[in-house]
C-alpha cells in the first residue's frame, strides 16, 4: 500500500507538469488545427531563461520573492517569444496547405533547440537549489515541498485558465474561434488577436513547466524540450487533443501510467508503454477520452 | 573580362591546392580526437580535447614528433555509438595514426574495429571489460579495467562495512552494465546479499518509481554504476524518498556535476575511484594540471581526461623509442615494455591484451561544503 501511494505522489507530480506542457499543444490545436511542435523546445527554453534570470537579473538571490520574479520575468519573455514564434513562422503559413505548418513547426523547434545550445552551449546546466528539501513522512510515504509546489501551483493555473475560457467574454473569443474561425471573425472577434492570446497562454504556462522541470529534477540539457513535447503531445492526445480539460487529465493519467508502469513493471518498459497506450487510444478512441467527434472541416 | 575571371579561377584552384599539398607531403602526425564534445558528457569530452591541445601544443614547441610536428583532429560522438562509428570512419579517412578517446565504453567500442582494420592505435579510458576482450592489437586502455573496481567495491561493501542488504543500480551503457553485473556477482562470491539489482533509463531524470521499488527492500547501501549525470539526480530523489541507505556512486560519478545536481542531497555519499588529479603527487602531474589551468582557466574535469593524455603519451613514447611511425611496432613496444614510462596518472604499462598494469582505488565521501574526503584509500 505504501508503495501505491508513494508511486500515486510521484505520477502526479510529474503528470501535472505534462499537464501544464500539453495545455500548450492543444490550446493551439483546438484554435489553429496545428500541432506545434515547437512547444516542447520552448518549455525547455524557458528553463534556461529562468536560470539566466536567477544568475543574471536576480543576482542569484534565494528569496521567495526571487523565485516569484524569476517565474513571473520567464513567463513573460517566453509569451513574448510565443507572439514573435506564431508572427513569425506560423502566421505567414495560416492559408497555406497544414502540412506546410506542420513543417514550419518542426523547422521552428530545430531553430529553438539549437539557438539554446548556441546561446547556452552543449553542457548540461544545473538549476539552483531555490526550493529547500523539505520532506514530509506521512506513515512511509514521503512527499517533498517541491511536489506540493507543484502539484498546487498546476492545479491553481489549470482551474484559473478553465475559468478564463469558460466564464469570460474572452474566454468565449477563444472558443468561438477554436469552433470556427470564419464564422468568429463575422461576429466581429479579431481573429489574429485570440491566436496571439493563445500562444501567450501557452507559452507561458509552458514556461512554468519548464521552470518546474529545473527545479524538480535541477539539471536541464538543450534536448530535453523533445522528451517532454513529446510526453505532452501523448498527454494532449490522451485527453482529446484541442480539448483543455481533456490536456489536463491526460497529463494527469500518462503521470500516474508511467509511474505505475515503471514501479510495477519496469522502468526499462516505461516508454514502451507509454506508445502501446498512445496506439491504443488512436485505435479505439482516436478524439481522446473527453474529446468530441467534429465534422472534419474541409 | 575573361582574363579576369581566369586568373580568378587560377587562384582559387592553387587556394584550393596549396592544403591538399602539404597534406600529402604528409608533414605532420596526425592526432585523432574522439570525445563527447556536446550532449550530456560534454564536459569530460572536452576535458579531453583540452588535454591533448595542450599536449600536441607542448610537444611542438620542443620540435615534435621525431621533427613532425602533431596535428589534432577532432571528432564529436555526442556520447554515442552511431556517432562513434561515423567518427571513426572520419578518422580514418582523414589518415590519423592514433586515436585519443573515447570518454565512454559503448562509444569507443562502437569505433573498435574501425580503427583496428586500419591499423590505427586507439587509447581510451573505457573501463567495460569487454573492449579488451576482442583481442584487437591497436586498443590500449589507458584506465583500469570494470573487475578491478567491482572487486574492490565488493570487498569495501561486504568485508569493511559489513553491509547486509546492498541495491546495484546500472543504466543500459557498455561501461555501466558491465560494472553492475561484475559488482553483483563479485559481492555474492564474497557472500554479500544484493536484495536489488535495478536499471535505470539514462537522462530519463525520472528516477523516484524505480527507488519507490527500492525503498520496500529496506537496504543500507545502494550502489551505483552509472554516470554523474544521472548519479547526482538518483542521489537527490534517494533522499528526497527517505531512503537512508548509503549512496555509493562509480568512477564515472566523479565530476563537479554530481554535488551540483544533488544539491544538499550530495552530503554524505560516497565516490569510489581512483585518485583524483588534485591530488596526484607526481611531479609531471603537478606541471601539466598547472599549465592546463594557465590555459584554460580551471581544472581538468576529471581524472579520465589525464588518463587519455597519459595514453596519448605513451604511444608517442613508444614511436620515438622505435623510431619509427609505424602503429604494429609502437603496440608492440607497448605491450612488451621492461620500464613502465612515468605518466600523469602514474606509472604506465600495459599487459598484452591491451589493459593497463596496477590500478589502485579510494572511497570518497562528499562534504557538507561539496569537497571531497578521502575515507578509505586500498
Amino acid at each position: 500500500m505504501d508503495i501505491f501511494l508513494q508511486q500515486l505522489a510521484n505520477g502526479l507530480t510529474i503528470g501535472s507538469m505534462f499537464a501544464l506542457v500539453a495545455l500548450g499543444y492543444t490550446m493551439v490545436y483546438g484554435v489553429m488545427k496545428l500541432i506545434n511542435f515547437a512547444h516542447g523546445d520552448m518549455v525547455a527554453a524557458s528553463a534556461f531563461v529562468g536560470l539566466t534570470i536567477y544568475t543574471q537579473v536576480m543576482g542569484q538571490a534565494t528569496s521567495l520573492f526571487a523565485v516569484i520574479a524569476i517565474f513571473l520575468l520567464s513567463a513573460i519573455t517566453m509569451a513574448v517569444i510565443g507572439i514573435i514564434l506564431e508572427r513569425v513562422a506560423y502566421r505567414p503559413l495560416r492559408e497555406a496547405p497544414r502540412l506546410s505548418a506542420v513543417v514550419s513547426a518542426l523547422g521552428a523547434s530545430l531553430v529553438i533547440q539549437n539557438g539554446i545550445m548556441l546561446i547556452w552551449g552543449p553542457r548540461m546546466r544545473i538549476f539552483p537549489e531555490l526550493v529547500p528539501q523539505v520532506y514530509w513522512d506521512l506513515g512511509g510515504v514521503v512527499i517533498s515541498l517541491i511536489q506540493v509546489i507543484i502539484l498546487v501551483l498546476s492545479l491553481v493555473l489549470m482551474l484559473a485558465l478553465y475559468l478564463f475560457v469558460e466564464k469570460t467574454r474572452m474566454g468565449a473569443a477563444v472558443r468561438a474561434a477554436s469552433i470556427d474561425q470564419d464564422a468568429a471573425r463575422l461576429m466581429g472577434i479579431n481573429v489574429n488577436n485570440i491566436i496571439a492570446l493563445i500562444f501567450i497562454i501557452g507559452s507561458s504556462l509552458g514556461a512554468v513547466g519548464g521552470l518546474f522541470i529545473g527545479l524538480y529534477y535541477r539539471g536541464i540539457t538543450f534536448n530535453m524540450g523533445w522528451q517532454y513535447g513529446l510526453y505532452a503531445f501523448i498527454a494532449a492526445i490522451l485527453g482529446g487533443i484541442g480539448n483543455i480539460p481533456g490536456a489536463m487529465l491526460g497529463g494527469m493519467l500518462l503521470g500516474l501510467f508511467n509511474a505505475f508502469i515503471a514501479g510495477y513493471v519496469s522502468s526499462t518498459w516505461a516508454d514502451a508503454f507509454t506508445f502501446i497506450l498512445l496506439i491504443l487510444i488512436l485505435i479505439v478512441r482516436p478524439t481522446g477520452i473527453l474529446g468530441e467527434r467534429v465534422a472534419e472541416k474541409v | 573580362m575573361k582574363f579576369g575571371k581566369m586568373m580568378l579561377a587560377l587562384a582559387a584552384i592553387t587556394l584550393l591546392a596549396v592544403p591538399a599539398f602539404a597534406d600529402s607531403h604528409g608533414g605532420t602526425l596526425k592526432v585523432g580526437v574522439q570525445a563527447p564534445i556536446t550532449g550530456s558528457y560534454a564536459n569530460e569530452g572536452q576535458g579531453i580535447e583540452n588535454g591533448v591541445q595542450l599536449l600536441a601544443e607542448q610537444i611542438n614547441a620542443k620540435g615534435g614528433v621525431m621533427g613532425k610536428q602533431i596535428e589534432v583532429i577532432t571528432c564529436d560522438d555526442q556520447g554515442t555509438a552511431m556517432a562513434a562509428a561515423i567518427c571513426a570512419k572520419d578518422l580514418v579517412n582523414k589518415g590519423v595514426k592514433m586515436v585519443i578517446g573515447s570518454y565512454t565504453s559503448t562509444c569507443a567500442e562502437a569505433a573498435q574495429k574501425t580503427y583496428y582494420k586500419a591499423g590505427v592505435l586507439q587509447t581510451s579510458d573505457g573501463t567495460a571489460d569487454s573492449l579488451t576482450e576482442k583481442g584487437y592489437w591497436t586498443f590500449l586502455r589507458n584506465s583500469f579495467p570494470n573487475s578491478a573496481e567491482a572487486e574492490f567495491v565488493a570487498n569495501y561493501l561486504v568485508n569493511v562495512k559489513k553491509y547486509q542488504r546492498i541495491v546495484v543500480i546500472s543504466d543500459f551503457s557498455t561501461y555501466a552494465d558491465g560494472l553492475a553485473n561484475a559488482a553483483e556477482a563479485a559481492i555474492k562470491k564474497l557472500g554479500g546479499n544484493v536484495v536489488s539489482r535495478d536499471k535505470i533509463k539514462a537522462d530519463s531524470q525520472n528516477f523516484t518509481p524505480v527507488l519507490t521499488n527500492i525503498k520496500s527492500k529496506n537496504p543500507d547501501a545502494i550502489f551505483f554504476a552509472g554516470y554523474y549525470s544521472d548519479g547526482g539526480q538518483l542521489r537527490n530523489q534517494q533522499m528526497a524518498l527517505g531512503i537512508k541507505a548509503d549512496f555509493y556512486g562509480g568512477d564515472a560519478n566523479d565530476n563537479p556535476d554530481f554535488v551540483k545536481l544533488a544539491g544538499s542531497a550530495a552530503t554524505g555519499a560516497f565516490i569510489v575511484n581512483v585518485p583524483s588529479p588534485d591530488v596526484l603527487p607526481y611531479e609531471i602531474a603537478k606541471s601539466f594540471i598547472a599549465d592546463y589551468q594557465k590555459k584554460y582557466g580551471e581544472m581538468p574535469p576529471s581524472i579520465w581526461g589525464l588518463m587519455n593524455i597519459d595514453g596519448m603519451r605513451a604511444i608517442i613514447h613508444a614511436m620515438e623509442q622505435n623510431k619509427s611511425f609505424d602503429t604494429k611496432a609502437a603496440a608492440d613496444y607497448l605491450h612488451n615494455m621492461k620500464e613502465p614510462l612515468e605518466g600523469i596518472t602514474g606509472q604506465i604499462a600495459f599487459a598484452k591484451d591491451g589493459n593497463r598494469k596496477g590500478g589502485a582505488y579510494v572511497v570518497k565521501k562528499i562534504q557538507a561544503d561539496g569537497t571531497y574526503a578521502n575515507e578509505y584509500v586500498q
